[in-house]
C-alpha cells in the first residue's frame, strides 16, 4: 500500500499555523486600533496650534504631551508584543499609525515640547531619529537582532507630515501676527528640503512622499515673500 | 544676440535665416528648445542654466544627518535590487526544471535537473548574507523566487514519490543546497578570488552596526574571518504555500501529457491516479483557513487551483467513457467548458 498522497498531520500542522498566524493579527490589529484612537486624538489637538498665538503654546503643548504619554503606553504594549514575531513580518500593519505617532511627538517637540532636564524644550527643535527612539523607548535601525525598532523610513515619513503641517502654520503664524515664526520655518523647511534633496530615492513610497517638500517649500517662500514685499520681516533675520 | 524678441514677422525670418551659422559657432554640441517661430529659446536669465549638481554644496545644520539617513537607505537599496537580480535567475532556472521534469523523469532528466539545481545552489549562497535575522521578511517580495524553487521541488518529489513535500523537508532542502553552493563558491574563492556579495553584511552581532556606515561592501574582508558555519537560506510557510499552489498547474499539465502520450492516466497500478492525488490536493487547500496575510494572492492562487483540478477530472472523465476509442496521442479539448482561464500565473 503505497503512502497516501498527503500526510494527515501535515494537514493539521498547516492548519494550526494558519489560525495562529490569524489570532497574532487579530491582537496585533486590536493594539494598532487603540494607537490609532491616541493617535488621532493628539492629531486633533495638533491642528489648535493654527489658531494659538505663541504665548499660549505651553498650555497647548502640555495637551499635546499628555495625548503623547497614552500614544507611547500603547507603542511600548505594540514593541512587548511585536517582538515576539519576525518584525518585517508584520510591520506594515501599523507602519501608518507609527509614522503618525512620530509626527505628533516631532512636531511638538519642535514647537517647544517633549522638553526634558537635560534638553529643554524650545521652538524649531528637530529630533533626530535616535532622539525619537528614546522617546518611545524602542531601538532605531535595528539590524543585529529581529525586534520592534522605528525605521529610517518610518522616520522620514514622520518628518515630511510635519514639513506639510509646518508649511501651515507659516501661513496661520502671520495670520496671528507672529512674522518671526513664519521666517523661521521658512529656513527650517528649506534646510530640510536640501536634506531629502541628497537622498538617493527609489520609486516607493518615499520619493512619492518627498516629492510633496518642494510644494511646503513654495508654500513657505511665497508667506516670506509677502512679509518682507511689505518690510515685514523682522530686522535681525532681514540679512 | 536674439535675447529681444524680434518686433516683425519680416525680420524673423532673416533671423531664421541666420540661424544655421550661429549654431555652428555656439553650441554646437547639444539641442536646445526653439520657440514657435524657429529661434532658440532664452530662459529668463541668459541662457539654460546647467543641470544642478547632485549634492548641493550649501551644507547646513541637518546635512550630516541626511548623510548618515541617506547611507542606510542605500545599503538597503542595495541590497534589495541585489537580491531582485539574483532571485530573477533562480526563478528561470526553477521554471526550466519543471519545464524538464515534465514528460518523465529518465536518467538524462534527472542530471539535468542535478546540473540546475547545482546552478541554483551557488545563487541561494550568494543571496543567503542579505537575508539573515531581521533582513528574511524584509526582503520576502524580493525572494518571489523560493516559491518557484519550492514548485520544482515538490513537483521533483511528486513525480518520485507521488506524496506531497512537506514543509519542513523543503527548507531542509532548500538549506542544504545553500550549503552546498556556499562550499562550492568558497573553494572557487581560494583561487579565482571571486568577490562575495557583501560579505561583511552578515549579522555576526554588534558588528553589523559599523559595518554598513562605509559604503562599499569590502570584498576582501570575507578572508579574514574563516567562517566554520556557512549562512543558510531559509524558506517562510508562504513560500511553502504558493509554491504548492503552483504544484497543481504542473499535476495538471503532468496530467494531460502524459495521458496523452501513454493512452493511461498517470499513476501507481492498480492504486491511485493523478486524478484522485489532484482532488486530494484540491480538498486540502479548500479545508485551509484561508490565510490572512494576503487574501487576494490566496484567492487567485486557490481559484487557479480549482480550475486545474476541473481539467483533470474531466480528462478522467474522458478517459473512462472514450478511453479506448481515442487514438494514442491524442488531446482532450481542455478549454470547452472553462474558456479563457490560463494556468499560468
Amino acid at each position: 500500500m503505497a503512502p497516501p498522497m498527503i500526510d494527515p498531520a501535515l494537514f493539521d500542522q498547516l492548519k494550526d499555523n494558519i489560525e495562529k498566524d490569524s489570532s497574532i493579527r487579530k491582537d496585533l490589529e486590536q493594539i494598532i486600533e487603540e494607537l490609532n484612537q491616541n493617535v488621532s486624538y493628539t492629531q486633533g489637538v495638533l491642528t489648535k496650534i493654527h489658531s494659538t498665538s505663541r504665548s499660549k503654546y505651553p498650555a497647548l503643548l502640555s495637551q499635546v504631551e499628555s495625548g503623547i504619554k497614552k500614544e507611547l503606553d500603547t507603542t511600548t504594549r505594540l514593541a512587548q508584543f511585536a517582538s515576539q514575531y519576525p518584525y518585517y513580518k508584520y510591520n506594515y500593519k501599523w507602519g501608518r499609525t507609527l509614522q503618525d505617532a512620530i509626527a505628533t511627538v516631532l512636531l511638538c517637540a519642535w514647537l517647544g515640547g517633549m522638553g526634558s532636564d537635560s534638553k529643554p524644550g524650545e521652538v524649531g527643535r528637530l529630533l533626530t531619529l535616535e532622539e525619537v527612539g528614546e522617546v518611545f523607548g524602542a531601538p532605531v535601525n535595528l539590524k543585529d537582532r529581529d525586534a520592534f525598532h522605528i525605521t529610517i523610513e518610518e522616520y522620514l515619513l514622520a518628518l515630511i507630515s510635519v514639513v506639510e503641517d509646518l508649511s501651515r502654520l507659516a501661513m496661520n503664524s502671520v495670520t496671528l501676527g507672529d512674522t518671526e515664526l513664519a521666517v523661521q520655518i521658512s529656513g527650517f523647511i528649506k534646510d530640510l528640503h536640501g536634506g531629502f534633496q541628497m537622498l538617493n530615492l527609489k520609486n516607493d513610497i518615499l520619493r512619492k512622499r518627498v516629492d510633496s517638500v518642494k510644494y511646503a517649500v513654495k508654500k513657505v517662500e511665497d508667506v516670506v515673500y509677502d512679509l518682507s514685499l511689505r518690510n515685514l520681516i523682522p530686522a535681525k533675520e532681514a540679512q | 544676440m536674439d535675447e529681444a524678441p524680434p518686433p516683425k514677422r519680416a525680420k524673423i525670418v532673416s533671423e531664421d535665416i541666420a540661424k544655421p551659422i550661429d549654431n555652428s559657432i555656439g553650441n554646437t554640441m547639444s539641442g536646445f528648445k526653439r520657440d514657435r517661430h524657429g529661434n532658440e529659446k532664452r530662459f529668463n536669465n541668459g541662457p539654460r542654466p546647467a543641470p544642478k549638481p547632485k549634492v548641493a554644496v550649501v551644507r547646513n545644520a541637518y546635512t550630516p544627518m541626511f548623510e548618515q539617513l541617506r547611507n542606510e537607505l542605500d545599503a538597503h537599496h542595495d541590497r534589495r535590487d541585489r537580491l531582485g537580480k539574483v532571485s530573477r535567475d533562480v526563478t528561470g532556472l526553477s521554471k526550466k526544471i519543471v519545464r524538464t521534469i515534465n514528460p518523465d523523469l529518465p536518467p538524462q532528466i534527472q542530471a539535468e535537473v542535478d546540473s540546475r539545481l547545482a546552478e541554483i545552489s551557488k545563487l541561494l549562497a550568494t543571496m543567503a548574507p542579505d537575508v539573515q535575522g531581521i533582513n528574511r521578511y524584509r526582503y520576502s517580495r524580493s525572494l518571489m523566487c523560493l516559491e518557484e524553487l519550492a514548485e520544482a521541488l515538490t513537483f521533483a518529489h511528486y513525480l518520485k514519490t507521488q506524496t506531497l513535500l512537506k514543509p519542513d523537508e523543503l527548507s531542509a532542502f532548500v538549506e542544504e543546497l545553500t550549503r552546498k553552493g556556499a562550499a562550492v563558491s568558497e573553494e572557487k574563492d581560494e583561487d579565482k578570488d571571486e568577490p562575495m556579495p557583501d560579505a561583511g553584511n552578515t549579522p555576526v552581532p554588534a558588528s553589523g552596526e559599523q559595518e554598513t556606515t562605509s559604503d562599499d561592501p569590502k570584498p576582501t574582508e570575507k578572508e579574514e574571518q574563516p567562517k566554520p558555519e556557512p549562512l543558510i537560506m531559509s524558506t517562510t510557510e508562504d513560500d511553502y504555500f504558493y509554491g504548492v499552489f503552483d504544484l497543481s498547474g504542473e499535476m495538471m499539465r503532468f496530467a494531460t501529457t502524459s495521458t496523452a502520450l501513454t493512452g493511461k492516466m498517470a499513476g501507481a497500478e492498480d492504486e491511485r491516479t493523478i486524478v484522485e492525488d489532484m482532488h486530494e490536493l484540491g480538498s486540502f487547500f479548500e479545508m485551509l483557513p484561508g490565510k490572512a496575510g494576503d487574501r487576494k494572492q490566496w484567492e487567485k492562487k486557490l481559484d487557479v487551483m480549482r480550475q486545474s483540478v476541473r481539467k483533470v477530472e474531466r480528462l478522467g472523465y474522458d478517459r473512462k467513457i472514450r478511453g479506448s476509442e481515442r487514438p494514442q496521442g491524442w488531446v482532450p479539448d481542455l478549454t470547452a467548458d472553462q474558456p479563457g482561464e490560463d494556468e499560468e500565473l
